[in-house]
């Protein structure tokens, strides 16, 4: 089969299955909340089609383009994450400030970042093939404008997208031709951040201790993994069968967010874990494949990049769910509620299937 | 060159993933599979509510199985607050069916509690009150069954029974001692529930309570019956500090009926004082016992052979004079020339006190610890004392003078039972019980029986027999002649005791007692009468506490269907002229040797063949040159 196949389909069975999954997990709650169980679920589909018509026009769009207006696009995600730290354009959610509302819909820019990021990154790093062994001309420049915009999300704040663009663009760095001592400097200087970011916000600490340890504090930092932890355990082989979680029932808060991997656990058990994974790996596998076979350096950057944000989001949501990592709040890329994900993982799937046409 | 690194890095980005999501898949079935049964059982308990259903406590039975403590199963209201959606209507529905205010109802129904139980009025509710909040239908409103503890019997045996608190759970007497066997393991009806505490449509799991051990007592609810009914009398009569009764079967050690005054009633425990529950008389006041515990020295020395009862004579001028200390006997003036079995049934102090020295201290020290004085009977109840004695190096010459005749030591009702009987039974010395056994509910398996404990023999079969003799005579011819019942064979020895208060004999205040069995040559019962400072009445257990026992006995005689049985002796009969003879045992012996054995008597044959195989009378002490009728056998 086709790579560009198998991406494509990994991705719609995905979504599809988030789908049932965001009705399966949240109609209680949406229940509860607006009367109307099928509130989330019907976002949700919108955002499908949407998604769908996204990838149909975008997969024709030469990626070359991007290429051509990728400064255009980060200032414009630049001007939407300022605007959006502004209290009356932008929305608190989930304490943080990172929506714009319209209507019962809203747009997180941070999303938008993402992209607008690895496609800048991918540019910067086909240009500076031979510069980028240098410091002062070749890294830091990107390494400014990297962490500018993780600045402005963690105005937000919203540590766990901040994590994930940082992460996904470092893995871009790492590919390129950089000097390996380089990754030693930063992973210092990163945990130098990460400890400084506690010291600001006290609250970051209590969730990485209750990640170690999460009966320490069972009703507050270490309710979620708890929570999630009740709904993985019991599920077994096959799980309790699709509709039958009992965590969804106001124990796991949200539960069609950031821990819908547990409800999935909980309903279809280890198989179903199985099956998600292996989706993955294939759409991941795939990309791999036709990164590495791209002549044109910004396609391989770029489709490396696209993808290695999308996994990267996935393991890190998937290790908070089992409590291999403190609770970060990232979503389940294709599967976790939320309309802005799901539009830039198709996004991302479109561009990907533009470069395989390439080769 | 460089193609060469990003490839190669790309790749090893590849493998890493790939190695990280392994690890993710292996963590996940760590979890599922390593931690599963914590998680379970933890989550479980987080989703599942329990509604408790309280089991039914083991019954107490008397020996016969009839019903002294057992349940009434009633109904209770429980509400699950977060499942009741109108806790307005609920809530007047509910006041109004149980008579109560809407407020009191109200803020049950909204108690921040998974379930609550509706106390006081929403328990024990009557059928009538139960259909009509069973027919309303709420969500949220249970009703379950609830075991409560009864006792039929209220006040009878209740310091034995004991009683239960409000969660069922045992107190004191043998529902504390007991609560192990009795309690049972409560059930429940477990229910999923959501995370706000609303019921899920999930199986609901019924876990059956287990009912407790059934315990049969040793009492005779028949004889517990009789010693109430005659206590409640001497209530009225003489209103007394305090009066017990204790009936105990002397061949076993089995007691048959416990009873003191105050009482209290198990069904209504809160309107009684602590003291008065928790003291269970019969084993746990202890006083000078007086005369009844002349029947100890009288059979001390028999057995030591100090003292021939027909043919030693003793003369009381009405005291006796032990270094410096001068003893008087309780009828001024003294009982003249007697012999000693005179001096037993007289009740006569000097003449104990010469037994006591004919003892001497050590022999009657030991004889009181064989008997058990001085130590807990080790009965299978809550609250025994041990009484006091001398030291054996404290004991001179003028304690062991009025210990011989009951005064200066300490004993409890259970002790002077339990050495009575050893006295009576043959010698031997039982521990005293009132469980008979503990069975299973459910299969009437037996679990736990009883049996007598033997602690040895105190005293000789032959010694035993003349002081039943004794005894006997002092009820015929003596003191305790008050207790005589006509036609029927009843031994005992009454007692009067002076209260000790801070160290001095209190003035008109008495212990007065009396220590009877029946049938006086072969005891069943030994039935032991106290009463405390009885008002308005001569101080003499004669008098006061020798009418109960007879009561007593006399209604065990109805009871149990004695057949008459006059005695030999009449009470008129005096038997200081006529020699006596122990009859032995002849049974198993050949005809040449029993002739020998028998010489002091006539001997009636019937049967043919050279072995004796009955023997009419048997082991008691009779007139020289009485029949003995023997059965011949080959």
């Amino acid at each position: 089969m086709k790579k560009s196949l198998l991406i494509f389909l990994s991705a719609l069975l995905l979504s599809i299955f988030g789908l049932l999954m965001i009705y399966s997990s949240s109609h209680i709650w949406s229940e509860y909340k607006f009367n109307d169980p099928y509130y989330y679920v019907r976002h949700q589909l919108i955002f499908f089609f949407i998604g769908l018509i996204l990838i149909y026009f975008i997969r024709k769009i030469d990626y070359k383009l991007y290429y051509k207006y990728s400064n255009i696009i980060l200032l414009g995600s630049f001007i939407l994450l300022v605007l959006v730290l502004i209290p009356g354009l932008g929305q608190v959610r989930n304490g943080s400030r990172s929506w714009f509302g319209i209507g019962s819909l809203g747009i997180q820019p941070s999303e938008l970042a993402k992209i607008s990021l690895i496609i800048f990154t991918a540019k910067y790093l086909s240009k500076s093939e031979k510069t980028i062994k240098f410091f002062k001309n070749g890294t830091l420049p990107i390494l400014l404008i990297i962490f500018l915009f993780f600045g402005l999300i963690m105005l937000e704040p919203d540590f766990g997208t901040g994590m994930v663009i940082v992460m996904s663009l470092m893995f871009m760095l790492f590919i390129s031709n950089i000097k390996l001592s380089f990754f030693g400097i930063m992973g210092t200087l990163g945990l130098g951040g990460i400890a400084a970011l506690i010291i600001i916000a006290p609250y970051r600490l209590a969730r990485i201790l209750s990640f170690l340890n999460p009966w320490s504090d069972p009703l507050g930092s270490g309710f979620q993994i708890i929570q999630s932890l009740y709904a993985i355990g019991p599920s077994g082989l096959f799980g309790k069968g699709l509709g039958n979680s009992v965590q969804k029932h106001f124990y796991l808060p949200e539960p069609q967010t950031d821990f819908i991997f547990a409800i999935i656990s909980e309903e279809f058990g280890f198989l179903g874990i199985l099956i998600i994974s292996i989706l993955f790996l294939t759409l991941f596998y795939n990309t791999i494949k036709i990164s590495l076979n791209q002549k044109d350096l910004f396609a391989k950057y770029l489709s490396f990049g696209l993808i290695i944000e999308i996994i990267f989001q996935t393991i890190l949501n998937i290790s908070v769910v089992i409590g291999l990592v403190p609770v970060t709040g990232v979503t389940l890329p294709f599967i976790s509620y939320g309309g802005s994900s799901l539009l830039i993982s198709m996004i991302s799937i479109g561009i990907i299937l533009n470069i395989s046409r390439e080769k | 060159m460089f193609h060469y690194t990003i490839q190669k890095r790309i790749k090893f980005v590849l493998y890493l993933i790939i190695l990280i999501f392994i690890i993710i898949i292996f963590r996940i079935f760590y979890i599922q599979v390593f931690s599963k049964n914590k998680l379970d059982d933890l989550a479980n308990n987080l989703w599942s509510r329990n509604l408790p259903i309280l089991a039914d406590r083991g019954n107490i039975t008397d020996r016969n199985g009839v019903i002294l403590a057992g349940n009434i199963t009633t109904t209770s209201l429980i509400v699950v607050p977060v499942q009741i959606k109108n806790k307005e209507e609920v809530a007047e529905n509910l006041a109004k069916i149980l008579e109560t205010d809407y407020l009191n109802i109200y803020s049950h129904l909204t108690k921040h509690t998974s379930v609550e139980r509706i106390h006081p009025e929403g328990r024990r509710l009557s059928y009538e009150k139960a259909e009509a909040i069973n027919k309303l239908n709420y969500d949220g409103v249970y009703l379950l069954k609830e075991s409560k503890r009864y006792y039929p019997y209220d006040n009878v045996l209740s310091h034995v029974l004991g009683y239960v608190g409000i969660d069922n759970q045992g107190l004191s007497g043998i529902e504390l001692e007991y609560d192990n066997y009795l309690k049972g393991s409560d059930g429940k009806i477990k229910y999923y529930s959501d995370g706000k505490g609303l019921r899920l449509n999930l199986s609901e799991v019924y876990d059956e309570p287990v009912a407790g051990n059934n315990i049969a007592l040793t009492i005779d609810i028949n004889i517990q019956n009789v010693a109430e009914r005659e206590l409640d009398n001497v209530m009225t009569k003489y209103n007394p500090e305090n009066a017990l009764v204790l009936v105990m079967d002397p061949n076993t050690g089995e007691i048959i009926a416990m009873a003191s005054r105050p009482n209290f009633n198990p069904n209504n425990y809160q309107n009684y004082d602590l003291e008065t529950i928790n003291r269970n008389l019969p084993i746990w006041m202890s006083y000078e016992p007086g005369s009844t515990f002349k029947i100890i020295t009288l059979a001390s020395a028999i057995n030591e052979n100090k003292v021939n009862l027909f043919e030693d004579k003793f003369y009381d001028n009405g005291s006796i004079t032990v270094e410096n200390a001068r003893i008087k006997c309780w009828k001024s003036g003294g009982h003249g020339a007697e012999s000693f079995l005179n001096v037993v049934e007289n009740s006569c102090n000097p003449g104990f006190v010469v037994l006591g020295q004919r003892l001497g201290t050590d022999l009657l020290y030991s004889y009181l610890e064989k008997f058990g004085f001085g130590t807990k009977t080790g009965i299978d109840l809550n609250g025994e004392s041990k009484g006091i004695m001398f030291k054996k190096e404290n004991m001179g010459p003028v304690e062991t003078a009025t210990t011989a005749f009951g005064q200066g030591i300490s004993v409890t009702p259970i002790q002077q039972v339990r050495g009575v009987s050893a006295a009576i039974n043959g010698g031997k010395l039982y521990t005293p019980y009132i469980v008979k056994s503990i069975s299973e509910s459910q299969t009437n398996e037996m679990i736990v029986l009883n049996q007598p404990k033997f602690n040895g023999s105190v005293i000789t079969e032959e010694t035993s027999s003349l002081v039943r003799y004794a005894l006997e005579s002092v009820v015929a011819n003596g003191t305790g002649k008050n207790a005589y019942i006509e036609n029927y064979r009843v031994g005992g020895k009454t007692g009067t005791a002076q209260k000790v208060k801070d160290g001095r004999y209190m003035v008109g205040n008495y212990i007065l007692s009396f220590v009877g069995f029946l049938p006086a040559d072969k005891p069943d019962y030994v039935v032991y009468v106290a009463i405390n400072n009885p008002k308005g009445v001569t101080q003499y257990g004669g008098t006061v506490s020798a009418p109960v026992a007879k009561n007593i006995m006399l209604s065990i005689i109805d009871y149990k269907n004695y057949k008459e049985e006059p005695s030999e002796k009449s009470r008129e009969y005096t038997w200081l002229d006529e020699k006596y003879y122990y009859l032995p045992n002849v049974i198993g012996m050949n005809l040449s040797d029993a002739k020998k054995t028998l010489k002091n008597f006539k001997i009636e044959y019937a049967g043919e063949g050279a072995n004796i195989i009955a023997q009419e009378p048997n082991s008691i002490w009779v007139k020289e040159g009485s029949i003995v009728k023997l059965l011949l056998d080959d």
